[in-house]
C-alpha cells in the first residue's frame, strides 16, 4: 500500500483550503491550485490569498504558523504539473458537474500512477462524476467528504465506487485516520451520503415545524440543542453558521438527486422569509446576519434574534420551557412527552427526523453504526439517530408513530422490544440489519476507555477519579468531575495510584474521554474556601497537590500523561510532572492562573523553570528561563494546539502527537510500555535562581507590558508576586535550591495573592461568566 | 406587675461606639442624624413604649380581640393608643420623606422597634404589618399606587397586611389557590381564602390594605405562576377619598396562645378589585423583599420580648427573698437573702442579660449594613452590605426568636410559681415569644434559607461578607494582651464554624438532605459565632473605657466574660452534632414513628 506523502488539492475555496491547510497540520506538503482569475495580474492569486486568509481564520486553520510554508500554491493553467508526484489528488472545486469532468481530465493527464484521485463533493454521487472517466481513473477515484471546518470537524465520509482500488480506498482511510485523525465513515454512493442526507432533512424539519407552530427561534434552537445532546445552536444558529445563502443550492441538489418517493421532497420547500433574507444579504454570521444578528448601533453588543412571522429583529430572549426543563431529568423522553408546544415542536421534529433515520440506514450506510458515527462526528451531536433512539426505548418509540398515524421503519420493527446498541459479556454490540447483533468494530490501534470500562470494574475510584486496568500491567487514571476540575478527591486519587501501580502494575497513564483533560484546580472550591478565610484550607490544598504531583514525578514506574482539549493550570501541572506526554493535536495548554489572580503553586513555575533552564532553545546565562517563564506564566499564554505547546515548552522534544483522538490512549499506552524496561525515577533537579537582581529585569518586562497597555493594576500585583517565585526571592546564583524551596515559594505566593479581593473578584467572574476579569 | 424602662444607655453605646467604629463613609439621609438626634428619639420613643404601649399590654392579652359578625375590635384602650402613637409620627419614623415620612436610618428604627416589642408585641404587629406594605409597595408598586398608598400607609391612616397563607399552604407557597382574573380597566378581580391573616381586619385605621399572593387564569403552575396584588379593604378614588366596601370580610378569627391582642383573621376576597404590583407572575420576588425586611423584624420582636423577661426576672430576683447563699448569708437583717445570690438563678439572668445585648448589638450591626445597602453612593459597598443582610437576615430571625421564647422560659423560671400564674405578666412572654419562631417562615425555614440559599449563593459570596471582617478582626486582635480572654475563644468557635461550613456545603452540594439535617444546629452554631464577634468588638470597647461611669462598662465586661465562658462553648456541641451527619435521623424508619 503506498504511502501517502505529498497531496494536491485542487480548488482554494473555503473547503479545499481548509482540507489543505489540515494535511499540513499532519506534517504532509501540499500543492494547492485554483483557476487562473479573469484579467488578473497574479495568475495564482486565488490561491495564494486563501493561504493569507488561512493564516487569518478564527479559529485556526493550521495548528501551527510555520505550516503555512508546506504549501506550494499556484493556478491550474501554470502548475498542474505540479501534482504530478502527489500520492493524492483531493479535488474541491465548484459542484458542477462539467467543472469537475473538465478538471478530472487535466489531473489525469499529469498525474503519476498509483496515485489516488478524490472528490470533496457533497451531493453529486460517484457514479456520476466517474461517468466517461478512463477506467484507470475509475480504478484509481473515490469521494472524500470533508465538514467545514476541516481542521475542527471530525467526519470524513468515504465513498469507493465498484471498480475503486481496495489498497487505494485502503491509502486514504488510513491516511484520513492516523495521520489527519479524522473519524472515517463509509458511505454507500447515495446522495448526500449519511450526514447530510439526514443532517438536512432534520435542519428543514426543524425550521418548518417551528414557523407552522409559531415557535420564536430562540424557542426552537433551546429545544432543538442541549436537551437533545445537540450543539445550542439548535436548527437556527447553525443555519446562520452555515450560511443560508447555501442551503438553496443544497436542497436543489438533493432534490434532484433523489426518489420522489424520498420524504424529503416533503420538506424541501425554502420560505418565503428565507428566500427574502438571503436577497437581503442576510444570509448568516458572514453576512450581514441571519436569525441571530449582533445589534452595536448602540455601542453595545446586543444578541438580536429575526421574529419568524414578520422578519423584525427583537432583542434576543432566553425562553423558558416547561417541556425542556422536564427534559433535565427525564431526559428526551420526557422533552417529547410534554404537553407544551417546545414538547410538541420536539415530537414533530425529531420523530421524523429519527424515522428518517431508521428509514434510510439499510440504503445508505453499512450498519447503524455508521449513522450515529456520522452524526456524531459531523453535525456534533452527542449522540446519532439510533442511540437516540435507545434512550426513548425503540418500542415506545414505535408506538407512539403508530398512535400518530406516522409510517413505522422497518428497522423498528426488527428491533422489537429490545434495543440498538447492546452490552454482551463486556463487549459493545449493535443491531445488524439482518436482525442480529454483531460486535462494534474498532480499528487496529483504537483502544477506548469507554470499552474497558464496559468490560471491567474499576481498580479503584473515588467521586473525582478512578483507576482503570487498560491491559499489559499499565493503569489508567481517569478524572471525571465537572470540566475535570481537579479536587482532593483527584488528588487522594493519584496518591492512591502511586501505591497501587508499584504494587503489581508496570506503568500509569493520566487520560480521560471528556472534552477537555482538565480545567484545573476546581476554582469554586478555592472560592468557597477564600469567602470562608479559611486559609489553612486552602494552603493544605496547595501542600496535598504539591505532594500528589512529586509523588508522580519519583514514583517508580513511568507515567505518561495522554491530554486531549483543554489542559489548564493544575491540569497542566500534572502534565508538567509527567515522565512523557502524549498530547492530541488539539491540546491547549497553558498556565492560566494569573488570569484569576494567583500564581502556578502545585509545581508549575518549579517545572517550567527547570525545563527552560535545560532547554537547549534559549540563550546561556540564569535571567533568560526566568524571563521566558515570566513572560508565559504571566501572560497566562495558552498553546492553541500541540505544535504550540512544544514552543512554550510546555510539551518537550520528546513528547508525542497523536492525530486521531481515538487513537491518544493506545499510543499514550505503547509510550508508557516503551518506557518500562529499565525506568529509573529522574533524578531531582537543583537549580540556581538569580534573586534580587532579576527582579528589576522582570520589572523591566512588567514595564513594557503596562505600556501597551496590556497590564492592569491587579496584573502589576499578581506578576510582582510571580517574578518573586521566579527569580528564587532573596536567593543569589551562587546558592542552589531545592525542588521543596521552590514549592515553599510558590505557596507563599499564592497565599499572600489568594487573600487579594481583586484576586477573589477574579475567581469569582471567572466562575460567573467563564471569562477572565481584567481588574 | 412588671414594668418596663427602655435600655437607652445599651442603646447607646450600641449607636454611638459599636456602630462608630464601621468605616462607612457616606450615608445620604442617615448620616444628618447626630447621636443628639438619635438620642432624643430614642427618648421620645422610651416615653411612649413605657408610658402608653407597655400599661395595655396585659390588659390586651386578658381581653383579646372580638369578633361579631364580621367586624374586629381590638382591646380596650388600642383605639386611643394608635391614635397618639400615629400622632407621634411613629409609623412614619422610617418612611421616606417624599412620602411623608421621616426618613430615618434602619438602627434607630430597629432600636424604636425593639423598645415596642418589649412594651407591647400584640400592638407593634399592626404599625409593623404596614411598614412591611409600605417597602413591597415602595420597591415594586407602579407611580400611581405609590402616590395614592404610600403616604397614608407613612403616617398611619391606614393599615396593611400580607395575605400568604391559604389552608393548604403555608410554607409551600406554590400550592396557593386564590385567582385573579383580569378585567378591561387593568384591574383584577380577586377570588380566594386567605387564613392567619395578622392584622387582616381591626378598629384602628379607617381602611386596610391587603397585599394578596393570587394567580391569574393563565399563569404556570407552582410559585413562578404567583403574582402580587393590593386590594385595599375600601375601594380608593383617584384622590385618595374612600368609595365602596371592596369585595373583602373578614369571617373568623383566631384562638391563639399568644398575642391575643393581635387580630389574626380568616380573610374571605369576593371578586375583590386588586391592582397588580410587580410584574405577573413575579410575586414571590416581590414577597421577598417583603419577607427579608418582615424577618428582621420578627427577629427583632424576639430580642424586645428577652430585653422585657431580663428585666421582669432581674428586678424580681433582688426583690425575693429566699433561702440562703450558699457561701452564708448576704443580708442576715433581712429574713433571707434575695433569690439572685444563687448561681443558678445568676446562670439564667446572665444567659438573659447576654444574648439580648449581643443580639441588640448584631441587629443593630445588620441594621446599619441594610442602610448601607440602600443609600451607599457606591454600588460596591451596597452589594457588599446587601450580602450580609441576605446572610444574617434568616440568622437573626431564628437566633432572636429562640433567644426570646428561651429568655421568657427563665424568666418563667426565676418567678418560680410566681411566674407561671397570670398576675406578674411573666408567662404571657413565653406565650407571645412562641409566634415569632413560627411566622414568617419557621425557624427550620430560616436553617433551611442560610444553609440551602444563601449558603450556596454565588460560590459562597455572601459568607464572605462575614466571615471576612471577623477573621480580619481575629488577626489584628489576637495578639492583643487584655483582649486575648475573649479573641481565643472567639477564634476557636469561628475555626468550628469554619469546618462546619465546608463540611455542609461540601456534603450538601452531594446530598441536600445532609445540609438539610444540620440546619438548625448550624444556624444556631453561626448566631453563637456572630453573638461572640459582637460581644468581643464590644468587650474592646469596654476595656477601652476603663471604668468610673457607674459600672456601665465593667457590667459590659463583665456579661461579655459569662458569654464567652458560659455560653460560647455550646459551639463545641453544635459542631460535634453537626459532623454527626443525617445517618441517626434519616436512617429512622418512617414506621418506627
Amino acid at each position: 500500500m503506498a504511502e501517502i506523502k505529498k497531496v494536491g488539492v485542487i480548488g482554494a475555496g473555503v473547503m479545499g483550503a481548509g482540507i489543505a491547510a489540515h494535511i499540513t497540520n499532519a506534517g504532509v506538503p501540499v500543492v494547492l491550485l485554483d483557476i487562473v482569475p479573469e484579467g488578473a495580474e497574479n495568475r495564482n492569486a486565488i490561491a495564494e490569498d486563501a493561504v493569507k486568509k488561512l493564516l487569518k481564520a478564527d479559529p485556526a486553520a493550521f495548528m501551527h504558523e510555520r505550516h503555512a510554508k508546506l504549501i506550494t500554491t499556484g493556478n491550474i493553467e501554470d502548475h498542474l504539473d505540479r501534482v504530478a508526484d502527489c500520492d493524492w489528488i483531493i479535488e474541491a472545486v465548484i459542484e458542477k458537474l462539467d467543472a469537475k469532468h473538465a478538471i478530472y481530465g487535466k489531473i489525469d493527464a499529469v498525474r503519476k500512477p498509483g496515485s489516488i484521485v478524490s472528490s470533496n463533493t457533497s451531493t453529486i454521487p460517484l457514479a456520476v462524476l466517474c461517468e466517461g472517466m478512463p477506467a484507470g481513473f475509475a480504478r484509481d477515484f473515490l469521494i472524500t467528504h470533508f465538514f467545514n471546518p476541516p481542521r475542527y470537524m471530525r467526519l470524513l465520509e468515504l465513498v469507493a465506487g465498484e471498480k475503486t482500488r481496495a489498497d487505494a480506498l485502503q491509502a486514504v482511510r488510513r491516511f484520513a485516520d492516523v495521520a489527519l485523525g479524522k473519524g472515517v465513515v463509509d458511505c454507500k454512493d447515495t446522495p448526500g451520503f449519511i450526514a447530510n442526507r439526514i443532517g438536512i432533512y432534520w435542519l428543514q424539519c426543524g425550521v418548518l415545524e417551528a414557523m407552522e407552530a409559531g415557535l420564536t427561534v430562540e424557542e426552537a434552537d433551546l429545544v432543538c440543542g442541549r436537551p437533545m445532546g445537540i450543539p445550542k445552536t439548535g436548527v437556527f444558529g447553525l443555519l446562520d453558521l452555515v450560511g443560508l445563502d447555501l442551503m438553496p443550492h443544497v436542497l436543489g441538489s438533493l432534490a434532484g438527486a433523489l426518489p420522489e418517493t424520498d420524504a424529503f421532497h416533503a420538506v424541501r420547500r425554502e420560505p418565503e422569509l428565507i428566500g427574502k433574507m438571503i436577497a437581503d444579504g442576510y444570509t448568516g454570521r458572514k453576512g450581514k446576519g441571519g436569525f441571530y444578528r449582533l445589534d452595536t448601533s448602540s455601542g453595545k453588543r446586543v444578541k438580536e434574534a429575526i421574529d419568524l412571522e414578520t422578519g423584525a429583529y427583537h432583542p434576543a430572549q432566553k425562553p423558558r420551557l416547561d417541556s425542556v426543563e422536564a427534559a433535565t431529568d427525564g431526559g428526551l423522553r420526557a422533552l417529547m412527552e410534554h404537553p407544551d408546544k417546545g414538547g410538541r415542536y420536539a415530537w414533530r421534529v425529531m420523530a421524523r427526523t429519527l424515522s428518517y433515520a431508521a428509514h434510510l440506514a439499510p440504503e445508505i450506510a453499512d450498519d447503524i453504526v455508521a449513522v450515529d458515527e456520522a452524526m456524531r462526528l459531523g453535525f456534533n451531536w452527542k449522540s446519532g439517530p439510533f442511540q437516540l433512539i435507545d434512550q426513548l426505548g425503540p418500542a415506545w418509540f414505535a408506538e407512539k408513530l403508530k398512535t400518530d398515524g406516522l409510517p413505522v421503519p422497518d428497522l423498528l420493527e426488527t428491533v422489537g422490544a429490545g434495543t440498538f446498541y447492546r452490552t454482551d459479556e463486556g463487549r459493545p454490540q449493535h443491531l445488524a440489519f439482518d436482525g442480529g447483533y454483531t460486535d462494534v468494530r474498532r480499528a487496529t490501534g483504537v483502544l477506548l476507555l469507554s470499552d474497558v470500562k464496559l468490560r471491567s470494574e474499576p481498580v479503584a475510584r473515588n467521586a473525582s477519579a478512578s483507576l482503570w486496568d487498560i491491559g499489559d500491567g499499565v493503569v489508567c487514571l481517569e478524572f471525571h468531575t465537572k470540566m475535570n476540575a481537579l479536587d482532593l478527591g483527584t488528588l487522594a486519587m493519584v496518591g492512591k495510584a502511586v501505591r497501587i501501580v508499584a504494587d503489581g502494575y508496570q506503568a500509569l497513564v493520566i487520560y480521560n474521554e471528556g472534552s477537555n483533560f482538565s480545567a484545573g484546580a476546581n476554582l469554586g472550591l478555592m472560592l468557597f474556601a477564600a469567602n470562608l478565610a479559611a486559609w489553612p484550607m486552602i494552603e493544605d490544598m496547595l501542600v496535598q497537590g504539591q505532594d500528589a504531583y512529586k509523588a508522580l514525578k519519583y514514583a517508580p514506574f513511568p507515567v505518561v500523561g495522554a491530554p486531549a482539549g483543554m489542559a489548564l493550570g493544575g491540569g497542566c501541572e500534572i502534565l508538567l510532572h509527567c515522565d512523557a506526554v502524549q498530547a492530541h493535536a488539539e491540546f491547549y495548554v497553558g498556565l492560566v492562573e494569573t488570569g484569576v489572580g494567583v500564581v502556578p503553586a502545585w509545581g508549575g513555575c518549579k517545572e517550567m523553570l527547570v525545563r527552560w533552564s535545560a532547554s537547549p532553545l534559549r540563550p546561556r546565562g540564569f535571567m533568560p528561563p526566568v524571563i521566558k517563564v515570566f513572560e508565559t506564566v504571566g501572560t497566562a499564554t495558552v498553546a492553541r494546539s500541540a505544535p504550540e505547546a512544544r514552543d512554550l515548552l510546555y510539551l518537550g522534544a520528546d513528547d508525542g502527537i497523536t492525530m486521531n483522538r481515538d487513537r491518544l490512549l493506545a499510543d499514550a499506552k505503547a509510550r508508557a510500555l516503551d518506557l518500562v524496561d529499565g525506568y529509573t525515577p529522574p533524578e531531582p533537579p537543583e537549580i540556581s535562581l538569580p534573586g534580587p537582581a532579576a527582579r528589576v529585569a522582570l520589572t523591566m518586562v512588567l514595564y513594557g507590558l503596562r505600556k501597551l497597555g496590556k497590564a492592569t493594576p491587579h496584573d502589576e500585583v499578581v506578576a510582582k508576586v510571580l517574578a518573586g517565585v521566579l527569580s528564587g526571592d532573596g536567593t543569589d546564583v551562587t546558592e542552589s535550591l531545592t525542588e521543596d524551596d521552590l514549592l515553599a515559594l510558590e505557596r507563599r505566593a499564592f497565599m499572600e495573592l489568594v487573600r487579594h479581593p481583586a484576586t477573589i473578584a477574579r475567581i469569582e467572574h471567572m466562575l460567573d461568566t467563564g471569562k477572565p476579569l481584567r481588574n | 406587675m412588671a414594668t418596663y424602662t427602655a435600655p437607652l444607655a445599651d442603646m447607646r453605646f450600641v449607636l454611638n461606639d459599636l456602630l462608630g467604629e464601621e468605616q462607612i463613609g457616606d450615608l445620604p439621609g442617615a448620616d444628618e442624624v447626630t447621636p443628639d438626634l438619635a438620642d432624643a428619639i430614642l427618648e421620645e420613643a422610651a416615653k411612649v413604649c413605657e408610658g402608653l404601649l407597655s400599661p395595655l399590654n396585659r390588659t390586651g392579652d386578658e381581653e383579646g380581640c372580638h369578633f361579631d359578625n364580621g367586624v374586629v375590635r381590638t382591646p380596650q384602650g388600642f383605639k386611643e393608643a394608635y391614635r397618639t402613637f400615629t400622632e407621634g409620627g411613629w409609623t412614619s419614623l422610617a418612611c421616606d420623606t417624599e412620602h411623608g415620612g421621616q426618613g430615618l436610618p434602619e438602627t434607630i428604627n430597629m432600636m424604636v422597634e425593639e423598645m415596642i416589642c418589649s412594651a407591647n408585641l400584640s400592638f407593634g404587629i399592626y404599625p409593623g404589618l404596614s411598614r412591611g406594605v409600605y417597602l413591597a409597595l415602595k420597591a415594586f408598586g407602579s407611580e400611581a399606587l405609590k402616590e395614592t398608598y404610600l403616604p397614608r400607609l407613612a403616617d398611619g391612616t391606614w393599615s396593611g397586611t400580607m395575605c400568604l397563607t391559604e389552608s393548604q399552604c403555608g410554607t409551600d407557597l406554590g400550592l396557593l389557590n386564590t385567582r385573579a382574573t383580569p378585567g378591561d380597566d387593568g384591574a383584577y378581580k380577586i377570588t380566594g381564602t386567605k387564613i392567619f391573616i395578622s392584622a387582616g381586619e381591626h378598629d384602628l385605621t379607617e381602611n386596610i390594605i391587603h397585599l394578596v399572593l393570587a394567580r391569574t387564569p393563565d399563569a404556570p403552575e407552582g410559585s413562578r405562576g404567583i403574582s402580587l396584588f393590593l386590594v385595599p379593604k375600601v375601594s380608593v378614588a383617584e384622590d385618595g377619598s374612600l368609595g365602596p366596601a371592596n369585595g373583602v370580610s373578614c369571617g373568623s378569627i383566631e384562638h391563639k396562645m399568644g398575642i391575643h391582642a393581635s387580630s389574626t383573621c380568616v380573610i374571605n376576597l369576593d371578586d375583590a378589585t386588586g391592582f397588580l404590583v410587580g410584574d405577573l407572575n413575579k410575586g414571590m420576588r416581590a414577597m421577598f423583599v417583603m419577607m427579608n425586611t418582615a424577618r428582621m423584624a420578627v427577629g427583632i420582636q424576639g430580642l424586645g420580648l428577652a430585653e422585657a423577661a431580663y428585666q421582669g426576672a432581674a428586678a424580681y430576683a433582688r426583690e425575693r427573698l429566699q433561702g440562703r447563699s450558699l457561701g452564708g448569708p448576704k443580708c442576715p437583717d433581712k429574713p433571707a437573702d434575695p433569690i439572685i445570690v444563687h448561681p443558678d438563678v445568676r446562670r439564667m439572668l446572665l444567659t438573659m442579660r447576654a444574648y439580648v445585648e449581643g443580639a441588640r448589638a448584631l441587629g443593630a450591626w445588620v441594621s446599619l449594613h441594610m442602610d448601607v445597602a440602600a443609600r451607599h453612593a457606591d454600588a460596591d459597598r451596597r452589594r457588599q452590605s446587601q450580602d450580609l443582610v441576605e446572610l444574617l437576615t434568616p440568622v437573626v430571625k431564628a437566633l432572636f426568636t429562640d433567644i426570646g421564647f428561651e429568655a421568657g422560659n427563665l424568666a418563667v423560671q426565676v418567678f418560680g410559681g410566681h411566674g407561671y400564674i397570670r398576675e406578674h405578666g411573666i408567662e404571657q412572654y413565653v406565650r407571645d415569644a412562641r409566634i415569632t419562631q413560627i411566622y414568617e417562615g419557621t425557624n427550620g425555614i430560616q436553617a433551611l434559607d442560610l444553609v440551602g440559599r444563601k449558603m450556596p449563593a454565588h460560590t459562597g459570596r455572601y459568607l464572605r461578607s462575614f466571615f471576612h471582617p471577623v477573621a480580619a478582626f481575629i488577626e489584628e486582635h489576637q495578639a492583643d494582651g487584655a483582649l486575648e480572654e475573649f479573641v481565643l475563644p472567639l477564634a476557636k468557635a469561628f475555626g468550628r464554624l469554619q469546618r462546619a461550613t465546608a463540611w455542609i456545603a461540601q456534603k450538601g452540594l452531594a446530598d441536600p438532605e445532609e445540609a438539610g439535617a444540620a440546619a438548625t444546629d448550624y444556624l444556631r452554631l453561626f448566631g453563637l459565632v456572630a453573638l461572640a464577634y459582637m460581644w468581643t468588638r464590644m468587650a474592646r470597647l469596654a476595656l477601652g473605657h476603663g471604668g468610673g461611669d457607674g459600672g456601665f462598662h465593667e457590667a459590659k465586661l463583665g456579661t461579655a466574660r459569662f458569654f464567652m465562658h458560659r455560653l460560647l462553648p455550646q459551639t463545641g456541641a453544635l459542631f460535634a452534632t453537626i459532623m454527626a451527619g443525617k445517618g441517626s435521623t434519616m436512617d429512622f424508619d418512617e414506621a418506627w414513628f
